[in-house]
């Protein structure tokens, strides 16, 4: 089924961000050998977050390539919302570019809630706040960068 | 160059409009009279007067909402189609005699953000997307510009791909999109919802070769819906119905790609023919189908059924999609590209499955029959018509008859650009814009006798750009 005027791009939105659902349990988790090879962490933390329930469930991607043809992220979290805000952390991530999709598991269901033509319901956002324009924004304009040592950004999600 | 149709089939409304010597004729020839039913409109219209022409009101109290874009330009920048400007919804009420006009735009998030930025950046029917554009599902892309309809005690301004936005009723000011159930926030939810006698509305959101049928009190509740499979990804801006069944005339102009805009998917097909689904309003699941020759459509007028189970209905039927893909884009940009000559023409579905169409011989739209028998066996159609290759609008108001086999009708002129009108009691009630006067007026007429002229007419003093449909609740 394809929908109308923005449906068919907000539904490759969804799309990367429900697979993420559905990967949760796997490849994301580095291997000691990695994480012992690499130097930065990162942060990310949540905020701006209207319902206090549920989890934000999050995709972190390196390239632009899986990022904007929905491939694989290189690492997926749920982490659980506390009041307005919900913390995740990455550890032993190369230096480099990244970017973040991620979307508030309002009713903790482990997917995005969508209407019956695929529309996502539940809040979603992006690293630097970047807008969706009828899908996911762009990595040119969602990338940022991860530095050797600790590093933290924050997303409004809401 | 590519020729019309080979355009038309491929769907490549830029190509088509870079093809034109559009840039040349702007420079070299003034405005066309008719351009003024394009204007924008710069702010909301504080209630105000109107002056009475000629003519005593009739026993008439009510107002006439109507809705329609009236903001096509900002800075530098301009939608690409007619149908995308912001929704302007006005009141034209009548109370003791006199006339007064009121008119808002609805509040949207699409125009908040180009309020803020100056700019056209959202996209729409025909018009892309541009930088700065926000794009998080259908309601930022929400134009409620083109129905108004009362449910519930408040207006529903109506688009046709998203939401609709409650109004009140007394100041115009926008309520927000109106979301039925939690789940169902986003949905497709046509202008053209068909309302029974008892104040039940029934509607279609259409999403591709699938429509999620909407069914809701006569409070605007939530009463059911449900999802079916349509028998092709027809563009869809129109349904009809009869007192026991929904009719869904599925046209030839097919969405075959995820473009956008929207007009950019969809690809003129007229080899598959056209095909009407008929639906029984208690069962959804019962369904029959019928064929007909390929025809390119908009409005509907009411569906009724005889006692064989004969369904007929009319409908305003063009040959091919040129209008809305070549003519209703270059009006914003004051050019007439490609007049409309819709056809006004009967549809027959019979009991033994064929199908036919008689058409009346008269160019017509806007279809609109007195909402007292909606879905009930009726012989006449009120409908604005007389389109000619002179300008891009109608000129006429009339009320074609059916059994008859000829209308009843009264020329304004080339002077006026005639918007729809409504039945209304013993009356037919609406507007035009005097081009003379560089003025909107009200006109009433006795439904009995159209062709004597209005029996009551009024005139403000603005010019809005043509408003597309709307409800006069006495």
């Amino acid at each position: 089924m394809t929908f109308r005027l923005v449906t068919p791009l907000l539904l490759a939105a969804a799309l990367p961000l429900g697979g993420c659902a559905i990967s949760i349990n796997d490849p994301g988790a580095p291997s000691p050998s990695v994480a012992r090879a690499a130097a930065a962490t990162l942060a990310i933390r949540f905020e701006g977050i209207e319902t206090p329930t549920g989890q934000i469930m999050l995709s972190v991607f390196d390239n632009a390539a899986a990022h904007d043809q929905n491939g694989a992220p290189i690492r997926v979290a749920a982490v659980p919302v506390a009041g307005t805000s919900a913390l995740a952390s990455f550890e032993g991530l190369a230096p480099g570019d990244y970017a973040v999709k991620a979307f508030h598991d309002v009713d903790g269901d482990g997917k995005m809630g969508t209407n019956p033509f695929g529309m996502p319901l539940e809040p979603y956002a992006f690293s630097n706040d970047a807008k969706a324009q009828g899908g996911p924004p762009r990595w040119e304009a969602a990338r940022f960068p991860v530095a050797a040592g600790a590093n933290t950004i924050r997303i409004n999600i809401k | 160059m590519l020729d019309r149709r080979e355009l038309l089939r491929r769907g490549m409304l830029a190509a088509g409009a870079a093809a034109m010597p559009s840039v040349v004729a702007a420079q070299v020839k003034p405005a066309a009279d008719w351009t003024l039913g394009l204007t924008d409109v710069l702010a909301d219209i504080a209630p105000r007067p109107l002056t009475r022409l000629h003519g005593r009101a009739p026993a008439l109290a009510g107002t006439l909402y109507r809705n329609g874009p009236a903001r096509f330009r900002r800075g530098a920048s301009s939608v690409s189609h007619w149908f995308d400007g912001d929704g302007l919804v006005r009141a034209w009420r009548i109370e003791e005699g006199s006339a007064s006009l009121a008119a808002r735009f609805v509040d949207t998030p699409k125009r908040r953000l180009e309020e803020r930025l100056g700019a056209i950046v959202q996209p729409g029917f025909g018009t892309p997307a541009r930088p700065g554009s926000e794009l998080g599902g259908p309601d930022d892309a929400n134009a409620a510009n083109t129905h108004v309809i009362a449910a519930g005690g408040q207006l529903l301004a109506l688009w046709e791909a998203g939401s609709p936005f409650a109004l009140d009723p007394d100041t115009l000011a926008t309520r927000g999109p109106v979301t039925f159930r939690p789940d169902l926030a986003q949905m497709p939810f046509l202008a053209h919802p068909r309302i029974e006698p008892s104040g039940r509305i029934w509607n279609i959101g259409s999403g591709g070769d699938h429509a999620f049928v909407w069914r809701l009190s006569p409070t605007g509740q939530f009463e059911a819906g449900q999802t079916i499979r349509l028998p092709m990804a027809s563009y869809m801006h129109d349904f009809t119905a009869t007192r026991r069944h929904l009719v869904i005339l599925c046209q030839p102009w097919v969405q075959t790609s995820p473009n956008v805009p929207y007009l950019r998917s969809l690809t003129w097909q007229p080899e598959r023919g056209s095909r009407v689904l008929v639906i029984d309003k208690d069962d959804l699941s019962i369904r029959r189908e019928y064929e007909l020759p390929p025809l390119m459509f908009f409005h509907l007028g009411d569906a009724w059924e005889e006692a064989d189970g004969t369904i007929r209905f009319d409908g305003c039927f063009h040959k091919d999609p040129a209008f809305p893909v070549l003519g209703a884009a270059a009006l914003v940009e004051g050019r007439r590209e490609h007049s409309e000559m819709p056809a006004l023409t009967l549809v027959t579905l019979r009991p033994d499955g064929r199908a036919d169409l008689a058409a009346a011989g008269i160019t017509a739209e806007f279809p609109r029959a007195a909402p007292e028998i909606a879905g009930l066996p009726r012989s006449q159609t009120a409908f604005v018509g007389d389109y000619s290759n002179d300008r891009p609008f109608a000129r006429a108001v009339g009320i074609w008859d059916w059994d008859k086999g000829s209308a009843d009708r009264f020329d304004f002129g080339p002077l006026h650009l005639v918007e729809e009108f409504v039945p209304a009691g013993d009356h037919l009630i609406g507007t035009t814009l005097n081009l003379a006067a560089g003025a909107s007026e009200l006109h009433i007429f006795d439904a009995r006798r159209v062709a004597d002229g209005p029996v009551a007419s009024w005139r403000s003093d603005v010019a809005l750009p043509l408003s597309f449909h709307g409800s006069w609740m006495a």
